[in-house]
């Protein structure tokens, strides 16, 4: 059983040694992505800061459709905080969505402005995280008088939408307009799972739980397998 | 032991220190094994409960009784139920104690739809001519059917003084929501909580104690 | 009452026993059900597979609570099915979690059911009397492979909705009939919210059905005559003067203790997962299939799911360069059958077929032979047990070079794999053609190579250390 046991390791470390093989195996690469800030991610502050940014600046545009007002609770907005934000009209329990009309957008920029709720997932890559996507892709425009709305993007290259934060990034020092944008990214990766946080939590309840049974169940296997001959 | 069970791999009658052994990891696995299998159930049955969905739908409902006339009634959805604004006539008032003797919990002391304390009188309301309740019987949950007509009619008696009937199993309720004695339905009609905005507006399903 | 059972029990079990055989299947199969002591690592993996079936089935019920098999728009534009699976995510009460466990759960089945046949395959648990025990379970690999499809729809991501219009395509490829045949399958011209639709029936009920009624026929053939082990030996050849086999011990207790220790070291991995890492870089949760399905657009890179890509990569082997490859095959076949001491008839209408089989491996598509060349790899397992003509039932007593081919198998399995998770590539496809050859080899031309070899001593009794 040993002798098959490590031979299985073998393969395994054989094939995983293949994979790791550089230049054969590897695939095409995409752009290189900055890290969002970590302590950002989770920095209450942050995303709280980035709610606002996100109500101002994009929600023009893109909608947060899974997510309701009411549960920006969780970030620690207070009731107030929460309706300063949001548009008139709207009530804590409803859903965030943007009031442009998808046909026209799609007239405008080419496609309609995603609905950002789980881009910070869907972004993922071998290079990085969605939320790491994000806060590159934001700070990558450059002026492209051959694009339509002028600008280009060195993470999403032919984007249709327009560098929205120019105004913002034009009248901040680089340091506190990549700050903005890591609190934005920070906001639209709590947006994309506001689950994580806890689920963290209660994964190291459960691994701690899982110790003690796994010990228990060892002790008990043993106390019988002891009178097997 | 007979002399084949010898060559056996296993104990066919295990001595008794390791029974005793064997009991003490068994009792310490299916403790921790019990409350593994609660913290299991915990999540899924938990994830039943109404939804954020459910409870945002279920919030408050504001209405507007300036335009119900003397007599009318308005249906409203609050919590997927109808909730009836009654805008009673000093007739249908009148009424409330002639009726008492035929009721069956004519001070609303029941308390499976506990009555508000300032619904807590004859006419169940906070203002008189104002009567706030859920149209939903309290037998078995179908809507009960207005009759404010009074008089002789089929299935109401001679002396109906008007209110509702349930056409599900024919429970009576007066001009203030409370059953009549010998019905099946046990309580009388549920008063939600409610408060008044102004004279013309209310709030159903909060009070000044929060809400519902 | 008249004419009773007589039973051994009294008090309320006494009551049961004589209406229903309770204490007669708990002696059968559990209390008195002997199994050969030393099994080993590899022998977890089956009572881990009912484990997360029963996982699946009870998460995959309260999924269906909240989800919604509807391929429209909401008014935010969002698909609903799309949609109602993020509502499951955030406002469902720890919708999260049971999200999470369906969706960790499916790879962890696959990876579980590997391990349980690769079990199966090196110590020749598929041999007589055991065959029927492997043909059910080459039927429930295959129903979970298609359990596993139709539950990807549902989802509605970009992944789902590409992997689905992928594969039903697939079936175009069959002459005459393949385009109609697609049609009836979608429900529709393209994958839509018919698809969708009868997906979710196909995955919730048909399927599950289908699996849990075959999972009983496979442990009922298995206790019909009892299980193999590691060093291939036949326990019930040495029983004592009551018939109870020397080296069997009873399951309960036994091994019932033994699968509780295999199931938390299960969980650890399980849940580990779940908490820390339920997209598991991409592996267990597509990242391309949290953008909503579009039908207009195509995502650059599509892959299946991990547990499909070694097959996947046979179906991107055969191009119009493997069918030569396959008309080679036959030749080589019409070699063996002319050196056959078979009738001349029989000699004669073989190579007829042959014939017949080469020229269409030429006429047909190699479309076509792919989807055959990936179906086939899975239903050449089903006949294994009249592959394997080996001696010598389990790898430990095989020569060394058997042992080194098992492993050559092995390694050659998971890199076609990984190769499936890629775009094609050169070096890929010229690898993926010979992988897909040797994987095939392995098994067509067992018959021959596994009767070659110094063979070990088997001996008696199992080889077992106290501990």
């Amino acid at each position: 059983m040993k002798k098959l046991f490590t031979s299985f390791l073998t393969a395994m470390a054989t094939t995983l040694a293949l994979i790791a093989a550089p230049g054969v195996f590897a695939a095409g690469g995409p752009v290189a992505l900055d890290a969002t800030p970590a302590q950002k991610l989770s920095d209450k502050a942050a995303m709280q800061n980035g709610a606002k940014t996100f109500m101002s600046y994009c929600l023009g545009c893109h909608g947060l459709s899974a997510m309701r007002y009411s549960r920006l609770a969780d970030i620690g907005m207070t009731e107030e905080q929460i309706k300063a934000v949001m548009p008139p009209g709207a009530k804590p329990g409803d859903y965030i969505r943007t009031s442009l009309n998808r046909a026209e957008a799609k007239d405008w920029f080419g496609a309609a402005p995603p609905d950002l709720s789980v881009t910070a997932r869907s972004r993922s890559s071998h290079s990085g995280t969605g939320t790491d996507w994000i806060y590159t892709f934001l700070r990558t425009y450059y002026e492209d008088a051959s694009r339509p709305t002028g600008w280009n993007n060195k993470t999403y290259v032919g984007v249709g939408m327009p560098h929205v934060l120019w105004d913002a990034q034009k009248s901040k020092p680089p340091a506190e307009f990549d700050s903005m944008v890591g609190d934005l990214a920070a906001f639209l990766n709590y947006v994309s799972e506001p689950a994580q946080f806890s689920r963290k939590t209660i994964g190291v309840v459960v691994m701690v739980f899982l110790a003690i049974f796994f010990v228990l169940a060892w002790r008990l296997n043993k106390v019988y397998w002891k009178n097997i001959k | 032991m007979s002399q084949s069970s010898q060559d056996l791999s296993f104990p066919v009658q295990p001595s008794s220190s390791a029974t005793s052994e064997r009991r003490t990891w068994l009792i310490a696995c299916g403790a921790v094994g019990g409350v593994a299998a609660a913290a299991t159930a915990v999540p899924l049955l938990t994830s039943m409960a109404p939804a954020e969905k459910a409870r945002s739908a279920g919030a408050p409902v504001e209405v507007d009784i300036g335009d119900i006339p003397p007599g009318g009634l308005k249906t409203v959805e609050w919590r997927g139920k109808p909730v009836w604004i009654v805008r009673r006539t000093p007739e249908m008032l009148a009424s409330l104690e002639k009726i008492e003797p035929q009721l069956a919990d004519p001070k609303s002391d029941r308390t499976a739809f506990p009555t508000p304390t300032y619904a807590k009188n004859r006419h169940r309301s906070i203002k008189p001519e104002f009567l706030v309740t859920v149209g939903i019987c309290t037998h078995l949950g179908c809507s009960p059917v207005s009759k404010f007509e009074t008089g002789n009619q089929p299935g109401l008696g001679a002396d109906w003084q008007g209110g509702y009937f349930c056409p599900c199993h024919g429970s009576n309720f007066d001009h203030a929501g409370r059953v009549f004695a010998n019905k099946p339905a046990p309580d009388n009609l549920e008063i939600p909580r409610h408060m008044y905005l102004s004279d013309t507006r209310i709030v159903v399903g909060k009070d000044e104690k929060g809400e519902a | 009452m008249a004419s009773e059972k007589n039973v051994t029990t009294t008090g309320l079990l006494g009551w049961i026993d004589t209406r229903f055989p309770l204490t007669k299947l708990y002696k059968e199969h559990l209390s008195e059900y002997y199994a050969p002591k030393n099994f080993n690592f590899f022998y977890f993996f089956g009572s881990l597979a009912m484990v997360v079936l029963a996982l699946q089935i009870i998460t995959g019920i309260f999924l269906t609570m909240h989800y919604k098999p509807d391929a429209s728009l909401n008014a935010a534009g969002v698909p609903v099915a799309f949609a109602s699976v993020e509502y499951i995510m955030r406002e469902v009460p720890f919708g999260w979690l049971i999200r999470y466990m369906h969706s960790t759960g499916a790879s962890a089945f696959f990876v579980v059911v590997y391990l349980h046949m690769w079990r199966g395959l090196i110590y020749g648990s598929y041999r007589s009397p055991r065959e029927l025990i492997w043909i059910f379970g080459c039927a429930i690999f295959l129903c979970l492979m298609a359990e596993a499809f139709f539950g990807y729809l549902l989802p509605w991501g970009q992944m789902s909705y590409w992997g689905a219009q992928v594969i039903v395509n697939l079936f175009s490829a069959v002459p005459l009939i393949g385009p109609d045949l697609s049609v009836w399958i979608r429900g529709d011209f393209v994958v839509g919210d018919a698809t969708l639709n009868r997906f979710f029936a196909f995955h919730v009920i048909a399927i599950p059905l289908v699996l849990v009624g075959l999972v009983a026929a496979h442990i009922i053939a298995l206790h019909e005559v009892g299980s193999n082990n590691p060093d291939g030996v036949e326990i019930k050849k040495n029983k004592n003067a009551d018939g109870i086999p020397l080296d069997g011990i009873p399951f309960h207790p036994y091994y019932s203790v033994h699968d509780i220790l295999g199931i938390a070291g299960f969980l650890i991995l399980f849940c580990a997962v779940v908490f820390f890492a339920p997209e598991l870089g991409g592996y267990f949760l597509e990242f391309n299939n949290f953008i909503p399905a579009d039908p207009l657009v195509t995502p650059p890179h599509i892959a299946p799911v991990w547990y499909f890509t070694p097959f996947y990569s046979m179906l991107r082997a055969v191009t119009d360069l493997f069918t030569w490859v396959m008309v080679a095959s036959a030749g080589l076949g019409a070699l063996a059958v002319l050196r056959a001491r078979w009738p001349l008839v029989v000699k004669a209408g073989a190579l007829a077929a042959l014939l017949v089989l080469a020229v269409t491996f030429r006429v047909f598509d190699a479309k076509f032979w792919g989807v055959v060349i990936m179906g086939g790899a899975v239903v050449i397992l089903f006949f294994l047990p009249w592959l394997d003509h080996s001696p010598v039932k389990s790898i430990r007593y095989r020569p060394n070079w058997h042992k080194a081919l098992y492993m050559v198998f092995l390694v050659n399995f998971f890199i076609l794999g990984y190769l499936g998770v890629l775009p094609p590539f050169p070096f890929g496809q010229a690898y993926s053609l010979v992988g897909t050859v040797f994987y095939f080899a392995f098994f067509a031309l067992m018959p021959i190579w596994s009767r070659i070899g110094d063979f070990k001593p088997v001996p008696e009794r199992v080889t077992f250390k106290p501990h």
